[in-house]
C-alpha cells in the first residue's frame, strides 16, 4: 500500500484525486453509486451570487475522444449550497467551493459567504459558455490578478485556488499574475472553447453555439500547460484535462501537479475516480513508490 | 441504480433503422416502465441514454433508431455473447394512480419504446394504444403493443392503419374513450400537439422526455429542460417523465 495522501496549502487530502467542477454536482449522486469519502475532495459545481438557469439545451455535444459543453453555470446560488449541501459533503471529504461571479465585486462577495466554510476556493475565471465575467476575467493577466486580490481580500481562513483557462496566449504568464495576486494555488485547464456543428441542420449542435471542449482528447495539451504553469510559480498546482486512467494522473504529477482533478470520464465511466485511486495505489506499488507526493515534478526532460 | 456489465443476447434491426438491443444484467434489475439505461459504446466518450422497452427479471430489452456514430457502432460493432456497460435504471419513470383504471398511451417515433413498458408494466388497466409510425415499414413490435384492450396503429403517409399522427388518432376518439391518464412519448412537436389536444379536459397527461445528456444520474445539469414556474429541471434524474402542464415543450 503506497501513501496517497498529498497535502495542498497545509490540509492534507486523503489523495491527489478530485472530481472536476461541473461533473459532480455536490457529490450526492455519485454517491449513491459509491461512497464518496475515498475521493481526495470534490469540487463543487460552478456556484454564484444568484440562482442560475444557465444556456438554453442542447448543452452537451460529443466529437473524436472529447466532448464540448456550455451548461452556462446553472446552479442555485452560493446560499443554498451552504443551507444544503455544505454539511452533508463536508463530512465526506474536502471541499473545493468553485465560484464564479460576473464582477469583481461578485467574486469577493461569494468568497466572504464562504471563507472558512469551505476547505479550499477553486475561483472559475475561466468558463468559457457565459457570457459575462467568467473567462472574460481568465484570459490577460491584469485581470487575472486583479480578481485574484478581491477574493483574497475576502479571505480569511480558506485558502484560494485560481482555475485557469487555456484559452491564452502565455499559460505561463497568467499563472505568476495569479500567484502575485495571491493566489495560494493553482488548478488547470478548463476547456478549451470549440464548435461542433450538426452538418445535417448546417447548424452548430449546441444550442449556445461554442462550448467548452473537455476529453482524453485534450490531454496532451492539458499535460504541457500544467508543465508551464507549475514551473513559473512557488504555489502547488491541480492538474486536469482529459484523464482516463492512474497513468494519466500520473502524467499531470510528473509535469509538476501536486493533485488532479478528473472531469468528463465521470461521464464515461461513472466509478472512474475510485478506479484511479486504487490505480495509483497499483502503479506506485509496482513501481516502487512509497509516496505518492515523490511524483509530483519528477519529470526528467529529454 | 447501478453499473452492470452485461452480456448481450440479442442485438437485430426490428424495422429500418431500429434495432432492439437484449441484454442479461449480472442480476435481476427492478425497473419501472419509462426509466431508462446509459449504454457506453466503444471509445465514445458519453454513455447513449436509451429508454427501457422490456425488462423481464435480469434481462433487459432497449430499441434504438440509428442517428449518429454511437447508435451505428452499436448497431454494427456489438453482438451476442459481448459485454457492454450499462448503468440503470434512470429516472423516474411512469406511475399512475391505483384509481387511474383507462389509459391513453401515445406514442410517436421511438417514443413508442418506453410505452411499450408502460402496456406491459399496467397491464391490470384498460388500455388504449395510439402508435405512431412514419411508414408501414418503420411498424415494429406491434405483438407488445397489440397487449393492449385497443391499438391504433398511424402512419404519417398513411400505408397502414390510421393516416395521420398519434395525437390526430387520439384527438379523434378522446371523449369516446374518455381515460382517466394519458402516456406519451415522442419528438417535441407531437407532445406540443397532445398539450393541445388535453388543454382544459382535465385529464392527467404524463409526457416522457428525450434529451442530450451528460451523467445520466442528475449530477452535471447538462439536460435540463424548462419547467412552467421559470425552474429547471434534470429530465434523467427529476424525469424523464412530466405532467405536461408542468414543464415548457
Amino acid at each position: 500500500m503506497a501513501d496517497l495522501r498529498v497535502t495542498l496549502c497545509g490540509k492534507e487530502l486523503k489523495n491527489p484525486v478530485i472530481p472536476a467542477s461541473g461533473t459532480f454536482g455536490f457529490g450526492r449522486e455519485f454517491d449513491k453509486l459509491y461512497d464518496i469519502s475515498v475521493l481526495g475532495g470534490v469540487c463543487t459545481k460552478g456556484l454564484t451570487l444568484a440562482p442560475r438557469a444557465g444556456n438554453p439545451v442542447p448543452r452537451i455535444a460529443e466529437s473524436r475522444g472529447v466532448i464540448l459543453n456550455a451548461v452556462g453555470l446553472q446552479n442555485p446560488g452560493v446560499d443554498r449550497f451552504i443551507a444544503e449541501d455544505l454539511q452533508w459533503l463536508k463530512q465526506k471529504t474536502r471541499v473545493f467551493a468553485n465560484v464564479a461571479g460576473s464582477t469583481v465585486e461578485d467574486y469577493a462577495e461569494i468568497c466572504a459567504r464562504l471563507d472558512g466554510k469551505v476547505d479550499f476556493i477553486e475561483l472559475n475565471i475561466s468558463c468559457p459558455n457565459v457570457k459575462c465575467g467568467g473567462m472574460a476575467f481568465g484570459i490577460r493577466p491584469e485581470t487575472i490578478r486583479q480578481v485574484t486580490e478581491a477574493a483574497k481580500g475576502s479571505l480569511k481562513r480558506t485558502p484560494l485556488v485560481v482555475k485557469l483557462s487555456p484559452n491564452v496566449e502565455s499559460i505561463a504568464a497568467n499563472a505568476q499574475a495569479a500567484e502575485a495576486g495571491g493566489a495560494d494555488c493553482l488548478s488547470l485547464v478548463n476547456t478549451f472553447t470549440g464548435m461542433a456543428i450538426d452538418v445535417e441542420r448546417r447548424k452548430p449542435i449546441i444550442a449556445n453555439n461554442t462550448g467548452g471542449v473537455s476529453g482524453a482528447g485534450i490531454k496532451p495539451i492539458a499535460v504541457r500547460m500544467v508543465y508551464e504553469a507549475a514551473h513559473a510559480v512557488d504555489i502547488p498546482v491541480i492538474g486536469m484535462g482529459g484523464i482516463v486512467c492512474a497513468e494519466d494522473a500520473i502524467e499531470f504529477l510528473l509535469a509538476g501537479a501536486t493533485a488532479v482533478q478528473v472531469g468528463t470520464q465521470n461521464f464515461t465511466d461513472t466509478f472512474a475516480c475510485p478506479k484511479i485511486i486504487e490505480g495509483l495505489n497499483d502503479w506506485c506499488d509496482r513501481h516502487g513508490v512509497k509516496t505518492v507526493s515523490e511524483l509530483t515534478g519528477a519529470l526528467t526532460l529529454n | 441504480m447501478r453499473e452492470v456489465t452485461a452480456t448481450i443476447l440479442e442485438n437485430k434491426s426490428i424495422a429500418e433503422e431500429i434495432y432492439s438491443l437484449t441484454f442479461a444484467c449480472e442480476e435481476k434489475i427492478p425497473v419501472r416502465a419509462g426509466q431508462f439505461c446509459m449504454i457506453g459504446v466503444g471509445a465514445h466518450p458519453l454513455r447513449r441514454p436509451i429508454a427501457v422497452c422490456k425488462a423481464e427479471g435480469d434481462r433487459i430489452t432497449v430499441c434504438y433508431r440509428l442517428k449518429g456514430e454511437g447508435t451505428r457502432s452499436l448497431a454494427s460493432d456489438y453482438k451476442a455473447g459481448e459485454k457492454l456497460s450499462v448503468l440503470l435504471p434512470l429516472g423516474n419513470g411512469f406511475s399512475l394512480k391505483k384509481e387511474q383504471k383507462k389509459i391513453a398511451v401515445v406514442g410517436g417515433g421511438v417514443g413508442i419504446f418506453p410505452l411499450i413498458s408502460a402496456i406491459r408494466e399496467f397491464s391490470d388497466r384498460e388500455i388504449y394504444a395510439y402508435m405512431g409510425f412514419r411508414n408501414k415499414g418503420a411498424i415494429c413490435m406491434e405483438y407488445e403493443m397489440l397487449r393492449a384492450k385497443k391499438l391504433t396503429v398511424c402512419t404519417d403517409d398513411g400505408s397502414a392503419g390510421f393516416r395521420g399522427t398519434s395525437v390526430q388518432a387520439l384527438k379523434e376518439e378522446l371523449f369516446k374513450v374518455a381515460p382517466d391518464a394519458i402516456l406519451a412519448c415522442g419528438p417535441v412537436p407531437m407532445l406540443r400537439a397532445l398539450k393541445g389536444v388535453v388543454a382544459g379536459t382535465g385529464i392527467p397527461t404524463y409526457v416522457s422526455l428525450e434529451e442530450r445528456m451528460g451523467c445520466g444520474i442528475g449530477a452535471c445539469l447538462v439536460c435540463t429542460c424548462g419547467k412552467a414556474d421559470g425552474s429547471r429541471a434534470r429530465v434523467c434524474k427529476d424525469g424523464p417523465v412530466f405532467e405536461i402542464g408542468e414543464v415548457v415543450l
